[in-house]
C-alpha cells in the first residue's frame, strides 16, 4: 500500500500532471483562463509528430526483431478485442449505436496518456523501448473498424438507413489527420534515423515537455468543463469509465508478462490498453455512427478515464508490474 | 439592389465535405466557412473543446438566387437529418450584382 501511495505522489508531482490540475482548478474556481482554440490543436499535432518521429528513430536503431513483432501483434490483438467485450458490457444498458461508439473509443488509445506514462517512467529511471510508439500507432485505428462492424451486426436494416461505405470507413480509420501524422512521422523517423534526430532535436526533444505541459493545462480545462456532462452520463457509465481501464490494463499486463516484455514497455502497453481515444475516434464515430451521442463517448473518455489514468491509473499499473515482475 | 437567399448552416466539421458537395451540386459555388465555432444546440451541448476532440463546429454562409433555395433544402436536409446541425434560409438584398444575380 505504501508503495502505491509513493508511486501516486511521484506521478502527481510531475509538472505536466500538476498543470493538468491547474487547468481543472481554473474551471472550478471560475477563472477566465482560456487557451485560444487553434493552439491546443497545434500542440496536439506537435505531440503526435514528436512522439511518432522519436519512435521511428528508436525503431530504426532496434530494428524489427521477434520481440518487436510479438509486441505489435499483442497491440493489434488488444485493439480488436477490447471493443468486442466492452461492447457487450455496454449493451447491458445502452443501445447498439452508443455501445459501439463507446466501445470503439475504449478500444483505441490516448497518445497524451501514453506520453504522460513515458514521462512517469523517466522520472522513475525505468527504460522503455521507442518502438512502443509503433504499438501506439497500430492501436489507433482497428477499434474504429471493429466498432462499425459491431453496430452493423447488431442493428437490422430497418432500424438504420446506413450506407455501409467501406472506402469512407477506411478513410476515417486510417487516414484521419491524427493517425496519418503519427504514422507518417514514425516512417520519417525510421528513414532518417539518428541523423534526422540530431537535426530536429531542438524542436522534437528540447521543447517536448514544455509543449506537453501546456497541452495538459488545456486538457485540464477541457476535462473540468466536461465534468458537467457526468450528471447526464449516470452511474453505469462512470463506473464503466473507471473499471474498464483497470480491467484492460490487467489483461494487458498479463499478456505483457506472457510474452516477457521489459517492465517499462509493459507499463506503456498496459496504459495503451487502458486509455480511451478523444482525438481520432470521436471524429470517425461522428461521421460513421451519427446515431450515437458524442457527449457520451467524449465525456467518459475525457472527464473520467483520462484523469483517472494520469492521476491514479499509471501508478496503479506500475504497482501491478512491481508485483508481477518481482 | 436585388433579392437573394442567404443560407446559413452550422454543423460539425466532419460533415463539412458533404455539405459543401451538396451546395456545389446545386450550383451554389460561392460560400464562406468559419471554423472553430462554439455553439449551444437543442441538445444543450456546448462544443468548446473542439481543438482536443477534433469535432469543431463550422459555420457556412452562402448566397444564391431564389430559385436555388428549394434544391438546396432538398440536398441539405438529408445530411442534417442524419448527422445533425442547423440550416436557415432567409431573404436578403444584394447591393451589387456580382454572382447570384448574374446566374438568374
Amino acid at each position: 500500500m505504501n508503495m502505491d501511495v509513493s508511486l501516486i505522489l511521484s506521478n502527481i508531482l510531475n509538472p505536466p500532471v500538476l498543470f493538468f490540475f491547474l487547468g481543472m482548478t481554473a474551471i472550478f474556481v471560475k477563472s477566465d483562463l482560456e487557451v485560444p482554440p487553434p493552439i491546443p490543436k497545434l500542440f496536439s499535432l506537435y505531440l503526435l509528430f514528436a512522439i511518432g518521429f522519436k519512435g521511428g528513430v528508436e525503431l530504426a536503431k532496434s530494428g524489427v526483431n521477434q520481440e518487436v513483432l510479438l509486441t505489435l501483434a499483442a497491440a493489434i490483438l488488444m485493439a480488436c478485442a477490447v471493443p468486442v467485450y466492452t461492447f457487450f458490457i455496454l449493451k447491458l444498458q445502452l443501445d447498439p449505436y452508443n455501445a459501439a461508439a463507446i466501445a470503439a473509443t475504449y478500444g483505441s488509445i490516448s497518445a497524451v496518456t501514453f506520453i504522460t506514462a513515458s514521462s512517469f517512467l523517466e522520472q522513475l529511471n525505468v527504460n522503455f523501448d521507442g518502438y512502443m510508439v509503433a504499438a501506439l500507432a497500430l492501436m489507433e485505428s482497428p477499434a474504429i473498424i471493429v466498432g462499425l462492424i459491431l453496430v452493423n451486426l447488431s442493428t437490422s436494416e430497418e432500424e438504420s438507413d446506413r450506407e455501409f461505405s467501406w472506402p469512407e470507413v477506411l478513410q476515417e480509420a486510417f487516414l484521419n489527420g491524427a493517425v496519418f501524422l503519427l504514422v507518417g512521422s514514425l516512417l520519417v523517423g525510421v528513414l532518417t534515423g539518428e541523423r534526422g534526430w540530431q537535426v530536429l532535436s531542438p524542436f522534437t526533444q528540447d521543447m517536448f515537455y514544455g509543449v506537453l505541459t501546456f497541452f495538459l493545462l488545456d486538457m485540464g480545462l477541457v476535462a473540468a468543463k466536461r465534468i458537467k456532462d457526468l450528471k447526464k452520463i449516470g452511474v453505469f457509465l462512470i463506473s464503466f469509465a473507471i473499471l474498464t481501464p483497470i480491467l484492460n490494463a490487467g489483461i494487458g499486463l498479463l499478456i505483457a508478462r506472457l510474452i516477457d516484455m521489459p517492465e517499462g514497455d509493459a507499463l506503456l502497453f498496459s496504459v495503451l490498453c487502458a486509455s480511451a481515444s478523444y482525438i481520432a475516434v470521436p471524429a470517425a464515430m461522428r461521421l460513421t455512427v451519427p446515431e450515437a451521442n458524442p457527449s457520451l463517448y467524449i465525456s467518459t473518455a475525457l472527464a473520467v478515464t483520462f484523469p483517472f489514468n494520469i492521476i491514479v491509473g499509471i501508478p496503479l499499473y506500475q504497482y501491478g508490474i512491481n508485483l508481477l515482475w518481482s | 439592389m436585388h433579392p437573394v437567399k442567404r443560407i446559413e448552416i452550422i454543423s460539425d466539421s466532419v460533415e463539412l465535405g458533404k455539405i459543401v458537395e451538396a451546395l456545389e451540386k446545386i450550383g451554389v459555388t460561392s460560400y464562406s466557412i468559419i471554423h472553430n465555432v462554439s455553439s449551444k444546440g437543442i441538445k444543450g451541448t456546448v462544443f468548446d473543446d473542439s481543438a482536443v476532440t477534433m469535432l469543431d463546429n463550422v459555420y457556412v454562409i452562402a448566397f444564391c438566387s431564389p430559385d436555388k433555395a428549394k434544391p438546396v433544402v432538398e440536398e441539405i436536409r438529408p445530411i442534417l437529418n442524419k448527422f445533425g446541425g442547423s440550416c436557415w434560409i432567409s431573404e436578403v438584398m444584394e447591393i451589387r450584382s456580382v454572382r447570384c444575380i448574374a446566374s438568374m
